[in-house]
Order: C-alpha cells, then sequence, then structure tokens
C-alpha cells in the first residue's frame, strides 16, 4: 500500500490524533467474550471481513470493547435480546451450524455458514436477518474506523484543521490518495 | 447581515470553539423559583431559553448530556463520535421499525443539530394543512404565515446559505450557495437531463466570516459535530447569547419527573439527576423539550392521582402520531473519481415532487437531497446490496467513485405510530421508550416512486451500477398540537391543554412534517412561543390559573 494516512497524523488536530492512533497502537484486549466465543467470533468476522492475510484489523477486539463498555448503538428490535445477548447468541449458533468451533472448520464451510446467515437462510432462535444487521453493523463500523482500511478505499481520514479546496469532479489535493 | 436579536455568533471566541465565559455563567439554587425551567438544549430548547432570557425571564435548561467544547470533545473522526448520539435504549416494534441512534437522536448541548447533516428548508404552506387540501394527515391550529417571521430571523441567526428558492413560498437567503464537490456534480447533471431541477442548499453553513464564525473548510465531516463552527447549532447560534442574557445551563443533567401540585393542577418543578443524586428544581412554568421520544417518555413517566396515565394524558394523545419521513438512498457509481467525502454532505436539493400530484397516485410527496456518507456509512450501503467478504473489501475499494442521493418522503401521521413505556429500565430507573412503527398504502407508494425518481436521474447521469438502501430519517410528531384536548396534547400555544403551565416547544408538536428537514421549524416554533409568552399573548382560558411571572 503506496498511501498512509497514518502519515498525515500531523496535519490533525491533537484530539482527533490521540484518538486515532489510541485506536491504532492500543488495541482492546478481549475483556466480554469468553475465551470460546472470541475464538469463533474472531474467525467470524475475519469471513465478514475478507480478512485472509496482513495488514489485518482486529476488528473483534473492538466490538469487544465496545460490548464491554456498553457503547451501544440505542435501539433494540422488540423481537431480539440486547445486542450484547446477540453476539453470544450469535457465537453459540455458529458453532452449532459448524458441528464444533467454526474457528475450526475448513474455510470454505465458514464461508458457506456465513453466506447463509448474510441470505438469511439460518434456522435460529433469533431473527436471523435482524440478527445478522446487529453483527455486521459493528463490524463495518470497526472495520472502516482504522486507518488501513482507510488507505484501501483511498479515504484520506481526519480533516481538520486542514480541510478541502480542490472540490470538483477528478479533484485531488497535492497530498491526497489517488485511488 | 447581523441577527436583531441575538449576538451569539459575536459572543464566540475567535481563536477557541467552546462557548465563553461558561465559569461566569449564572447559577440557581434547585429552591429559586425560575421562569421558565426547560427540558433539553436543542433545537427548541435552546431558542426558546435565548429569546425569553432576552426578554428578561429567568430561565435554567436541563440537558442531559454534556456541555460540549468543539475542541475539546470533538474529532474529525467518524467513530469517534458516538458520544454526539443519544444512545440510550429504545425498543423498536411495529411493522416496520425506525433504527434509532445516530440516525436520529442527539444529545448534550446543542441537540442533533450538532450531527445533523445542515438541511434547513421551511415547511411549505400546504403542510400546515394536508388534511383540506388532500384529505390526509391533519391541519395545524397555526399557518405558515404565522411561522414566517420566525424563519426569516432564524435564517439571518443561523446564518442560512443557498441559492434564491422557489418552491412553497419562494425566498432567498442571506448567505449565497457554497461550491458544490464532484458527488453533486454527478448528481445535478442527471437530474438536470431528465428535467428535474435543483439548488444548492439550503444549508445553516457560514459563507463567508458570520462573527466570530470561521468559513466552511469543506471537510466533510458535518454528521460528527463540527470542529471548525461554521455549520450552525444551538450551541454556538444561541446559547452563548442566552448566556449572556442569564440562562442557566445545566448540563449532565437528566430529567425524570415533571411535578404536579394535585390541589391546583399545574406543574411546581422537575425531578432530575445529577451524578446519580436526585434533585428537584422548582419553576413557575415548565416547558418539555426532549424531542419526539424523550417529550412523550419524560411525561408518561410522570404520574399522579390526576394523571395515572402520565401527565396531560388523560385523552390518550401523549406519544403518538409520530413521524418519520422515508429517507431511501440510491447511489451512483462514476468511472471519474467524485470524493463524496469532500464538501459538506448537504450540497444540492430538489422540492420539485414536494406537493401533492394526483397522477402519481398517492397524496403529498419527497424531497431529493445529497448525502455523501463516510466510509462506514458506505459501508452500509455495501452490505445491504448483499456484498460481504472479499465482494465487500473489493465494492468498497471503488468509494471514491459514488455519489449517493437522498430521498425525504413525506410518510402520513397515524396514532397507532407510538411512544410508549417499555417494562425494561434504564440506569436512572425510568423506564425506557419503546418506539412502535408502521407504514400505510400511501407511505409505501411514495418510497417506492421516489425511489424510482432517483433511480432515473442516476440513469440519465450515466451511472454504471445502482445501490439502494431503504431506511428512516427524522423525527416529529409524538405530542401534536391540535384544536381540541381530544386531537391533541397542546394548543396553537404549545400549552398542555390539562395543564395550564407545562408547553411542549419541540419537534414533538407537528402534525405533518412535509418532505422538509425539521431542525428551522422547530427553531421556529420556539421563536414564536416565546414571543407569544412575553407579549401576553398566550390565552388565559384554560383550567387553573393564569400564566404569570
Amino acid at each position: 500500500m503506496s498511501w498512509d494516512a497514518l502519515s498525515q497524523a500531523s496535519h490533525w488536530d491533537e484530539k482527533t490524533r490521540e484518538v486515532v492512533l489510541d485506536r491504532v497502537h492500543n488495541v482492546p484486549p478481549i475483556r466480554f467474550f469468553t475465551p470460546e466465543e472470541a475464538r469463533t467470533l474472531r474467525a467470524f468476522c475475519d469471513v465478514v471481513m475478507g480478512q485472509e492475510g496482513e495488514p489485518r484489523v482486529e476488528v473483534l477486539n473492538y466490538v469487544d470493547q465496545k460490548l464491554f463498555e456498553g457503547r451501544l448503538d440505542g435501539f433494540q428490535y422488540a423481537d431480539m435480546p440486547d445486542d450484547r445477548d446477540v453476539w453470544r447468541l450469535v457465537a453459540r449458533d455458529l458453532d452449532e451450524e459448524a458441528g464444533g468451533s467454526y474457528a475450526d472448520a475448513p474455510p470454505e464451510q465458514q464461508r458457506a455458514i456465513c453466506g447463509l446467515f448474510a441470505d438469511g437462510r439460518l434456522e435460529w432462535e433469533l431473527p436471523v436477518d435482524k440478527a445478522w444487521k446487529v453483527v455486521t453493523r459493528a463490524i463495518l463500523s470497526c472495520f472502516y474506523a482504522h486507518p488501513y482500511a482507510w488507505n484501501e478505499i483511498g479515504f484520506p481520514g481526519p480533516a481538520y484543521p486542514r480541510g478541502y479546496a480542490a472540490l470538483g469532479m477528478d479533484g485531488r489535493e497535492q497530498w491526497e490518495p489517488r485511488g | 447581515m447581523k441577527p436583531r436579536a441575538n449576538d451569539s455568533a459575536f459572543l464566540l471566541d475567535p481563536h477557541r470553539r467552546g462557548v465563553p465565559g461558561l465559569e461566569r455563567m449564572r447559577r440557581y439554587g434547585d429552591d429559586d423559583e425560575v421562569d421558565m425551567l426547560i427540558v433539553g438544549c436543542g433545537a427548541g430548547g435552546g431558542v426558546l431559553a435565548q429569546r425569553l432570557a432576552r426578554r428578561g425571564w429567568r430561565v435554567v435548561v436541563l440537558e442531559e448530556g454534556p456541555f460540549w467544547d468543539p475542541d475539546r470533545d470533538w474529532v474529525s473522526d467518524e467513530a469517534g463520535s458516538h458520544e454526539l448520539y443519544w444512545t440510550r435504549k429504545r425498543i423498536i416494534g411495529g411493522n416496520d421499525p425506525v433504527e434509532m441512534g445516530k440516525n436520529n437522536s442527539g444529545r448534550g448541548v446543542g441537540g442533533s443539530m450538532t450531527h445533523f447533516a445542515g438541511y434547513v428548508p421551511r415547511f411549505h404552506p400546504s403542510d400546515f394543512e394536508t388534511h383540506t387540501r388532500d384529505g390526509v394527515g391533519a391541519d395545524w391550529p397555526i399557518s405558515y404565515w404565522d411561522l414566517k417571521p420566525h424563519y426569516e430571523e432564524l435564517e439571518r441567526e443561523l446564518p442560512v446559505a443557498g441559492q434564491h428558492w422557489p418552491w412553497g413560498d419562494p425566498h432567498r437567503y442571506p448567505h449565497g450557495p457554497h461550491p458544490v464537490g464532484g458527488a453533486a456534480e454527478a448528481a445535478w447533471r442527471g437530474a438536470r437531463d431528465c428535467g428535474i431541477e435543483m439548488r444548492m442548499g439550503p444549508v445553516a453553513i457560514t459563507n463567508g466570516q458570520f462573527g466570530n464564525r470561521p468559513h466552511c473548510i469543506y471537510r466533510g465531516f458535518c454528521l460528527e459535530g463540527c470542529k471548525v463552527n461554521a455549520k450552525a447549532s444551538p450551541l454556538i447560534t444561541h446559547v452563548p447569547d442566552a448566556l449572556e442574557h442569564g440562562v442557566e445551563v445545566r448540563a449532565d443533567s437528566m430529567a425524570v419527573r415533571v411535578e404536579l401540585d394535585e390541589s391546583s393542577g399545574r406543574v411546581t418543578g422537575v425531578t432530575y439527576i445529577q451524578e446519580g443524586r436526585e434533585r428537584f428544581q422548582r419553576a413557575t412554568a415548565v416547558a418539555v423539550a426532549g424531542y419526539s421520544i424523550e417529550t412523550p417518555r419524560l411525561l408518561l413517566n410522570s404520574t399522579s392521582s390526576r394523571f395515572p396515565n402520565g401527565l396531560a394524558n388523560n385523552n390518550d394523545q401523549v406519544g403518538r402520531y409520530l413521524m418519520v419521513q422515508g429517507a431511501t438512498q440510491l447511489a451512483g457509481r462514476f468511472p471519474q473519481k467524485l470524493r463524496m467525502y469532500k464538501a459538506p454532505p448537504p450540497e444540492i436539493s430538489s422540492e420539485q415532487f414536494y406537493e401533492t400530484d394526483e397522477s402519481r397516485g398517492f397524496a403529498r410527496g419527497f424531497s431529493i437531497q445529497t448525502v455523501s456518507p463516510l466510509p462506514i456509512g458506505w459501508a452500509e450501503h455495501v452490505i445491504a446490496e448483499g456484498h460481504w467478504g472479499q465482494d465487500l473489501r473489493e465494492h468498497m475499494r471503488d468509494y471514491n467513485h459514488w455519489s449517493v442521493l437522498g430521498t425525504l418522503c413525506e410518510l402520513l401521521p397515524l396514532p397507532e405510530n407510538r411512544v410508549t413505556l417499555a417494562d425494561e429500565l434504564d440506569d436512572y430507573g425510568m423506564p425506557v421508550a419503546r418506539v412502535d412503527y408502521t407504514q400505510c398504502d400511501n407511505d409505501r407508494a411514495n418510497i417506492a416512486f421516489a425511489k424510482g425518481v432517483l433511480r432515473e436521474i442516476w440513469e440519465n447521469a450515466g451511472a454504471e451500477e445502482i445501490f439502494a438502501i431503504d431506511r428512516y430519517a427524522h423525527l416529529v410528531g409524538g405530542c401534536r398540537m391540535g384544536f381540541t384536548p381530544e386531537d391533541s396534547v397542546v394548543d396553537s400555544d404549545h400549552r398542555a391543554w390539562e395543564v395550564p403551565n407545562l408547553f411542549i416547544p419541540d419537534g414533538s408538536v407537528c402534525p405533518t412534517q412535509g418532505s422538509a428537514n425539521p431542525a428551522l421549524t422547530i427553531m421556529a416554533l420556539a421563536s414564536r412561543l416565546a414571543e407569544r409568552l412575553d407579549r401576553g399573548q398566550i390565552r388565559a382560558s384554560a383550567p387553573g390559573a393564569v400564566l404569570s411571572r
């Protein structure tokens, strides 16, 4: 990856720099999930995000932090349990689908189960379509919060106090990624 | 163009974003009987406080969230902005549940305007009489013309930038339009090609220096709290002037009950929790401005023998007729790099489809606006199309080629779309709100038609691929104003029919919503209420005593 959002950190305001660099350098420990749940869900997060090699984002650690600290999103579907319980139930049900730990299933089987989950075609106690929304909302917000992900999509990251001047179609600041 | 009676922009510090002089803010004791105790420091509460203080009223505002300092508290980062949203649990039900949180609910001084996109259109004159004109929704007990002078004044105070506005009641804006980015250029081209007129604005973002508020820097983080002080929210547009005129904004204070004197039937103040301690602030009158979920929730939780089903709710109207707008978004992919993260997400909009057109087969209409999500928001679009794994990553790598348009469809007010209390309690020991929402046939027809129009725009613009995501935006209703105690919670002066010194100056009073973003209208309603309160124009015919200061 030739362009690195972190290379611009000296142009960010102090507070933003503190928050983003802390996210990158201090990956939070697993405190909410049990080791077994964490193993299953780490594998699942990597399948959802297609993370097969380095650099990878420790998505599950950020999800765990959010759940551990109770920083939830402000709503719960009437026919669903609390988001924290949804995550535990999803871990249990993924293992059940895999006939053992989901983490130990071959990659093709992991992807097949994920595909059925995404299409709402699993027979779970939980409403599967809503469970998919709950877990992917957290996974996406943790993955695309990371500068590695910004580099991949050509998003330059924080933009205060510098801002932008080249606004038009195909417009690019001299320091912006080409992607 | 200086506002007539609001120095907020000039009271801010030119080199720091936080509101200056907090250490000099007037403080009241819990036993001081203030003239007006306001719950919630957002669009409604912030404006009401500033207006009344200017006229010599002694005002305290209780706000659940913090007194934000944009330098200290806000970040130029999507995930880091979680604290701006009201994220206490709400149970969502009905056939078409409405997701809450970052989508539509704010907290802290400034309310949800701290993270709103910035669009501030006026309602159209027709919005105030949809029942008479179109046989749907409800008529308001006031008209557009009652709000017009307040719209004009607030447009100077925010201030609003945009082109001459040809729709509704045509008008101009005090600031000229902002330049548009590549994403909006693509959308505009498509709209022009299929005969749809779009205009730049109207946005509450300074275009040029305004007092000590700087020019917008086009960094695109409007929904994450404006660190520049260019985008308006009551935190910078009304609170500084309110403090200058003696208002106390008591942050980190959660109102849990409005208390009633059973013998007189008047409210006496508000019980609130601050740093884990329960306290009670006395007041001559109370204004609840917690927005469409928290206002009904607070009233429903304030029970007494006079009001066993919640304050001012003996006619079972509190919490009903909650509204959201159908906010389906369609995205188009282009060969050029559009970099939609640049420039404010609110750029151009159209109200060409706002009014009823019988040939469309449904009543009322919709507006069209650019939205421009940042990466996390955009990823939600991509996964909604069924992409996950490597396929999701591949589509996300294309981020800079996409542009997103959103609709705001006017969904109709229905009695069963309502806020009630769930069994579960929150950290304050207060029952959490349950919000039920189900669309009617007219709503579904409106959303489907609007989607078709957006698709036509992208096809005409030459989009190579199109994504669609169904969602909702905004909240109004839940304590509507009306003509009788049987059809509404408050009268045309925002006063509870059943409680003479209880007022609701927020978006929950709206009987209809049009296809306009509600912020400016909420502010205008609060501004009008303040004027009428101060002139003694509020009728004294309601039960109980006359409102006195």
